[in-house]
């Protein structure tokens, strides 16, 4: 891998970066799309290339169960399998092993489930994991992490309690696995990124960091995990800002599971490169258009006659060829064709929100373009409360020429999806 | 003839001619030429008949984006359905309105297909022509208001103008239909005369002729079951989810004399529609002993939602049971030595296939390396062009700040010429069908959308040969004798996609789904 940074935000801690993978380069800050079963729903690999995406994620765990390693290898890789010629990233599966299956249980050696073809016992160990991905070929690997004790009831992981102590040790341990079994494999055009876990504690995030920091020359970049999972917004980047203050300058920090639109954006200004979520494109199947001026729901009945394209100065093909919110409303939920036009659009607002951060960032303006957003998007709904703290923790004051905004606590807007109206 | 287009703006201006100096038969094969002159001046619309027309749902072509409809060439024309666009009682004046509101190239008028089961009362079936027949004049007038003559001093038509095209009405009896078109012949009365001057009659403003196959197929059924030496299996469990409604596999004399009774007194000049058509083969008997024009793809279409890529081509090749010396598997040959249609993608013997989807067809790369070696392995076959096959890298991409350049440079930035990347596999399909992913559904409808489109290129290509007749005939029993018309492959595909839904599906909507799904186009999506 090659990164480099090109420009530097003279107030907050965002940066503009190059990286360069076998696949291409790839321009950071950037939203990662999810294509959990090596397709973007409904898209093929040309459909979301011309999209001006350069990076997605494939899910180990799924890929594994279907369609196997074996078939990966035949077709040469995930790239060929789904036609994808530019760069990909996968998780550990660590993670679904534990949120899709109840019975899963950690030991020293690896995770313990049952398959759930053959209702056998099987064991993931981080040089397991790590040969998937090798199967896989992605151009960015995770290592096996500990994510701790999952709720199901909660559906997220638990931040605290001793448990969230022995998976952060263990998590550096299998770290230490999956160097060490890539190492060996020689397959250097792959990358390995190491996961910095704690929970919500402080003190156990800072010993994590010391030990991963520790292990820099065999990692090519770092990623947040075990967050995004139900904590408080306010604990939330208290966190983030915690890592990204930390991490090395010169390796790529991705924050796992990040998908709203003002949260990449905090986390932008708090120092972070990469993001993915299934957000955009799981809520433009519920007939979310996403805009800059807030999340819109084409179910509503207000958009029946409306002959407007979702955003006029949006360049993705669905605005672009003029399709109108009332066709979208006549079509979506009922026809696949309105999950992809929305898939599409929602795709692009997300790389427009960070091309816009890179943009800023380049020319020096990246809080005024906080700024912009935070106004067209929140207006006089109010701003996240949380919002304004991360930001002011690094130099920008939301409020500094709206003294009288709303300003909501707790973790912020709820936008409104009602069927009514 | 004079020039249909230069007539005044009411009179249709769609226009089918003959592809040679000889006139159009009114019965047997056709090859023509159907033109379209739009109100706003632009050149006309061609297509080459016999030909496909893509069939749509709530306005959309079920799977596919925008993008996705642009690039595909099969899809020349779509079929509306009104009542798709509008879940509401319709009146002759409420359609009328939604005409206006459209603006299509043509229409089709308001019909009264009687919508209970077979067999229907003599009664019911006059009033059935009769009604029809006023929806019929109901809409000419309604087009004479909508029609503004072109002004003289202007190359820009004012006003609107659709053609429009009239389902034949009569049911399943022959009588009934021959009536029902003498009645679109006779003279107008004096004051509809006098409203829809110049007109002398109904079939005067009527562009083309359209038949509905599905009801047809249930009044002959319904017709088969009151005799008592056939056994009646349209109540065996399979039936609610098999592709075809009835179980007479093949097109029987009877439903292409019910065609002919609807045509034979009307002029030979006018394109004829048909929907729904059970087979290719029924397609190719239409054709040759009816003179259909134009098909929709709704069967193609459906087999893209049940899992089914198509592979086959006509004429027929002549070994296609073979596995073909470029290495790729033909479809499934049955015990009685047809072939299938296409690939069930959904059985796991294609898990590990990762060759291209149709062994008759190449794909572009694979004919790009062909064209460099000296000996191909596979001369002679046509190319698909359809996205699966012949996907081709963006010839732009969506910048999202000034330094995103950098993402695009040397081979990885926008090509200068069209650069063609290698085809999507069974492989993968088989994949996203077992995952219950869109994409699956997306990729097989532009690839079956463009077999089909392959396939009535190939039969016009017979047709335009000297002995045209003769040799399209030969075949024609060619190809019914190569390709299984019981097609087997949609049964089991069925089965197959009907067993991921329940598994994929959640819960109730997904039985919801399948029992729905014998009557439309597309998939309701999970969320």
């Amino acid at each position: 891998m090659e990164f480099e940074v090109l420009a530097r935000c003279h107030t907050t801690r965002a940066r503009v970066s190059r990286m360069k993978l076998a696949h291409g380069v790839t321009m950071l800050p950037t939203f990662m799309p999810v294509a959990t079963q090596a397709a973007i729903k409904g898209l093929t690999a040309q459909q979301v290339e011309a999209l001006g995406i350069t990076l997605i994620l494939n899910n180990t765990y799924h890929l594994n169960l279907r369609p196997g390693t074996e078939v990966l290898k035949e077709a040469g890789g995930a790239h060929q399998f789904q036609g994808w010629r530019r760069n990909l990233l996968t998780d550990s599966g660590g993670f679904q092993l534990v949120s899709l299956n109840k019975f899963t249980k950690i030991t020293e050696e690896g995770a313990l489930f049952e398959s759930p073809f053959t209702g056998e016992p099987t064991m993931l160990t981080p040089e397991e994991s790590i040969s998937i991905q090798h199967a896989i070929g992605s151009d960015i690997m995770m290592q096996l992490d500990d994510v701790g004790k999952f709720s199901h009831s909660l559906l997220h992981t638990l931040t605290t309690g001793p448990r969230v102590g022995e998976a952060m040790w263990r998590t550096i341990r299998w770290l230490d696995r999956c160097i060490e079994f890539h190492e060996k494999s020689g397959r250097s055009h792959q990358n390995l990124f190491a996961i910095v876990q704690g929970g919500i504690d402080s003190v156990l995030r800072d010993q994590c960091l010391n030990e991963m920091i520790k292990r820099k020359d065999r990692v090519a970049g770092y990623a947040i995990g075990g967050l995004s999972g139900g904590e408080e917004k306010d604990v939330f980047w208290r966190i983030i800002k915690q890592c990204a203050d930390r991490l090395p300058a010169d390796r790529p920090r991705y924050s796992m599971g990040i998908g709203f639109a003002e949260d990449l954006l905090v986390c932008v200004a708090l120092g972070v490169d990469m993001a993915d979520c299934v957000f955009p494109t799981r809520t433009a199947r519920f007939g979310v258009a996403l805009t800059f001026s807030g999340p819109i729901n084409l179910r509503l009945g207000k958009h029946a006659a409306d002959l407007q394209p979702i955003d006029g100065t949006c360049p993705c093909p669905t605005c672009s060829d003029g399709t109108s919110r009332a066709m979208l409303h006549h079509i979506i939920t009922l026809e696949t064709a309105g999950a992809h036009a929305l898939t599409q659009h929602n795709i692009v607002f997300e790389a427009r929100v960070m091309g816009g951060a890179r943009e800023a960032i380049m020319n020096g303006n990246f809080p005024d373009y906080l700024k912009t957003f935070f106004a067209n998007y929140f207006g006089d709904a109010g701003y996240p409360e949380w919002c304004v703290n991360a930001l002011r923790s690094v130099g920008v004051d939301l409020l500094e020429d709206r003294p009288d905004t709303k300003v909501i606590s707790g973790d912020g807007t709820v936008w409104e999806y009602s069927d009514r109206a | 003839m004079t020039d249909p287009y230069s007539q005044p703006r009411f009179i249709p201006n769609i226009a089918l001619r003959s592809a040679s100096s000889a006139e159009l038969p009114l019965f047997g094969p056709r090859l023509a030429r159907l033109g379209v002159q739009r109100p706003d001046g632009s050149p006309p619309l061609e297509v080459y008949t016999p030909a496909l027309i893509t069939a749509t749902s709530r306005g959309v072509v079920p799977h596919l984006s925008r993008d996705h409809v642009r690039t595909t060439q099969a899809i020349r024309w779509v079929h509306v359905p009104f009542e798709s666009l509008y879940a509401l009682r319709v009146t002759p004046h409420a359609w009328e309105l939604y005409v206006a509101a459209c603006n299509p190239d043509a229409v089709v008028a308001l019909s009264d297909t009687p919508f209970t089961p077979h067999p229907h009362s003599q009664k019911r079936l006059t009033k059935s022509i009769e009604r029809s027949a006023i929806w019929l004049l109901e809409t000419l007038k309604a087009q004479k208001k909508g029609a503004i003559p072109v002004a003289e001093d202007t190359d820009i038509p004012q006003g609107r103008h659709s053609n429009v095209f009239v389902h034949m009405a009569g049911g399943g009896s022959a009588q009934a239909r021959t009536a029902f078109s003498q009645s679109m012949l006779e003279p107008l009365e004096t004051r509809e005369l006098e409203q829809l001057k110049p007109l002398q009659r109904l079939d005067d403003g009527v562009a083309g002729y359209i038949f509905d196959l599905v009801p047809l197929h249930q009044a002959l059924s319904a017709k088969e079951r009151t005799a008592p030496s056939i056994p009646d299996e349209s109540h065996n469990a399979m039936n609610t989810i098999t592709p075809r409604a009835e179980d007479s596999s093949h097109t029987s004399p009877e439903l292409q004399n019910l065609l002919k009774a609807s045509l034979h007194d009307l002029p030979p000049h006018k394109p004829r529609l048909v929907n729904s058509a059970r087979s290719p083969h029924e397609i190719l008997r239409l054709i040759r002993d009816v003179g259909i024009d134009l098909f929709d793809g709704h069967w193609a279409q459906r087999a893209a939602d049940i899992g089914v890529a198509l592979d086959f081509c006509f004429p027929a090749p002549a070994h296609s049971a073979e596995p073909r010396k470029s290495g790729i598997l033909g479809p499934r040959r049955r015990d009685d030595g047809a072939n299938d249609l296409g690939h069930n993608l959904y059985n796991a013997a294609y898990a590990h296939d990762h060759s291209r989807l149709a062994s008759c067809y190449l794909d572009t790369v694979s004919s790009q390396k062909n064209a460099d070696s000296a000996v191909s392995p596979s001369a002679g076959l046509r190319i698909c062009p359809c996205a699966a096959c012949s996907p081709v890298a963006p010839s732009a991409y969506i910048t999202h700040s000034s330094v995103d350049k950098l993402s695009y440079t040397d081979e990885m930035g926008p090509p200068e010429s069209k650069r063609y990347l290698p085809p999507f596999t069974r492989s993968y399909i088989h994949h996203l069908l077992h995952t219950h992913e869109m994409s699956a559904h997306s990729l097989l409808v532009m690839h079956n959308l463009s077999v089909m489109d392959a396939f009535f290129a190939g039969v016009r290509s017979v047709l335009e040969s000297p002995s045209g007749g003769d040799t399209f005939g030969e075949k024609v029993d060619e190809f019914v004798q190569m390709y299984d018309e019981s097609m087997v492959v949609f049964d089991e595909a069925t089965v197959d996609w009907a067993e991921v839904e329940r598994a994929r599906g959640k819960g109730r909507m997904a039985r919801e789904k399948i029992k729905q799904a014998e009557s439309s186009l597309g998939r309701a999506l999970d969320l």
